[in-house]
């Protein structure tokens, strides 16, 4: 698989650069406006663009989950009460400083790193980083080993340990595997944005953007040139595509 | 002697025996030419008498196009429906069907069962069509990627009093 993606085609490559420089010369503006676009679906994910979240801490609420339900929700997450080994893909987060006692809330999942220790432990290949920077895990070659688990230092993925009970069929999920926040991969292929993202949008908090890092137009980019966003763990150098204000 | 007529004796059974399943081949065959043994496999659910390749084709090698989806789906987000497998659920599972995979009623299991070919795409996968009322509404619908909408915030971070330690994770 992985010689398949790296491997591009002298034909691929010509073609790409024509289509590339085509849409330069029209106007700047005009190519990065089509990039914003949906991908067809014929289409592979290319690694033009880059897809991150960016989370404003001083607007996410305290005791506030909409985003944590909108997830369950959408990806068919269930509890079986038993809150150390339920699947988890986002979770609230409160950090207090003991000094000062000033607290604040944020939403933590999978930060989507552009380069992933779970990728690196993985070794079957299951646990994959996608050429649009989304890290998944293809449960078709996981063999529920956990290694990507103990390397991940945000524990963000979770361990399937029952059986399954489906009720969405884009986001098939299967006892010992293993998983994660797939940025609702399903929706932004299609042009969609998280659900997580959008729940935090109609909670009216607004905390959460989601959008393409690599368009200097996107509202994102705009966002982290203006405010910059802050990794968590920086010093991992994993540069994460899941970026925070305020901590 | 004997012993080459024992020989020849069993060559006669061997003989017999072949044209009697022949002939039993033929006397269990309907009249569409379907051997009446053979699994009834439920017809698409809407109406449609061609799948996406001839049905021979898809008889043979329907494993082979939806394995090269998988890959193509999971690992390049190519989301054509031609060859995925949702879209055989969709379209040869009826929506208010209570056959499950395992069951002689299903799609997939009819064959399956028959041939006597176990497969696990249905310890993940969903084995019937979904209930679109499931999962997230999407509130903003196709957008342009990051168009989420700015509002004004009308407090900062709500004071809480409870006496928490330095991280804490809550769970829904």
């Amino acid at each position: 698989m992985s010689c398949k993606d790296v491997n591009i085609s002298r034909r691929d490559f010509v073609s790409k650069s024509a289509t590339a420089a085509a849409a330069l010369s029209i106007a700047p503006g005009v190519f990065l406006h089509t990039v914003a676009e949906a991908k067809p679906a014929d289409q592979a994910v290319t690694s033009d663009v880059r897809w991150g979240m960016l989370i404003d801490t001083a607007k996410c609420a305290s005791g506030c989950t909409a985003c944590v339900s909108a997830c369950n929700t959408e990806n068919g997450i269930a509890s079986h009460n038993r809150p150390r080994t339920d699947q988890q893909w986002i979770r609230k987060v409160t950090l207090r400083d003991k000094q000062t006692k000033h607290e604040i809330s944020l939403p933590m999942m999978c930060q989507h790193c552009e380069s992933p220790p779970c990728v690196d432990v993985c070794p079957t290949g299951a646990s994959m980083k996608r050429a649009d920077g989304i890290v998944l895990v293809d449960r078709h070659i996981c063999i529920g080993c956990r290694y990507c688990m103990m390397a991940c230092p945000y524990k963000a993925r979770s361990f399937a340990h029952e059986t399954v009970d489906l009720t969405v069929d884009y986001v098939p999920r299967g006892k010992g595997t293993v998983e994660s926040c797939t940025m609702c991969v399903h929706r932004v292929d299609e042009g969609g944005t998280p659900a997580c993202v959008e729940a935090c949008s109609e909670a009216e908090h607004g905390a959460m953007i989601f959008g393409d890092i690599k368009n200097p137009e996107s509202e994102i980019s705009k966002q982290l040139v203006e405010h910059g966003g802050k990794q968590i763990r920086a010093d991992l150098g994993l540069n994460t595509g899941v970026r925070y204000r305020g901590i | 002697m004997q012993q080459f007529q024992k020989r020849m004796h069993n060559t006669l059974i061997t003989i017999a025996g072949l044209v009697l399943m022949t002939f039993s081949a033929f006397a269990f065959a309907s009249p569409e030419g379907k051997p009446s043994f053979a699994p009834d496999v439920p017809h698409p659910t809407n109406g449609s008498t061609e799948c996406v390749e001839p049905e021979d084709e898809m008889k043979k090698n329907h494993m082979n196009y939806i394995l090269d989806q998988r890959d193509k789906t999971m690992h390049q987000g190519i989301r054509t429906k031609q060859y995925s497998l949702k879209e055989c659920i969709n379209c040869h599972v009826p929506k208010d069907s209570t056959a499950r995979f395992g069951d002689d009623q299903h799609f997939c299991s009819s064959c399956h069962n028959f041939a006597g070919v176990s497969i696990d795409c249905f310890q993940c996968h969903m084995d019937r069509p979904m209930d679109k009322k499931a999962g997230y509404k999407k509130t903003l619908g196709k957008n342009p990627h990051g168009a989420q909408i700015s509002k004004p915030v009308s407090s900062g971070i709500a004071s809480t009093s409870t006496d928490a330690t330095s991280t804490k994770g809550s769970k829904q």
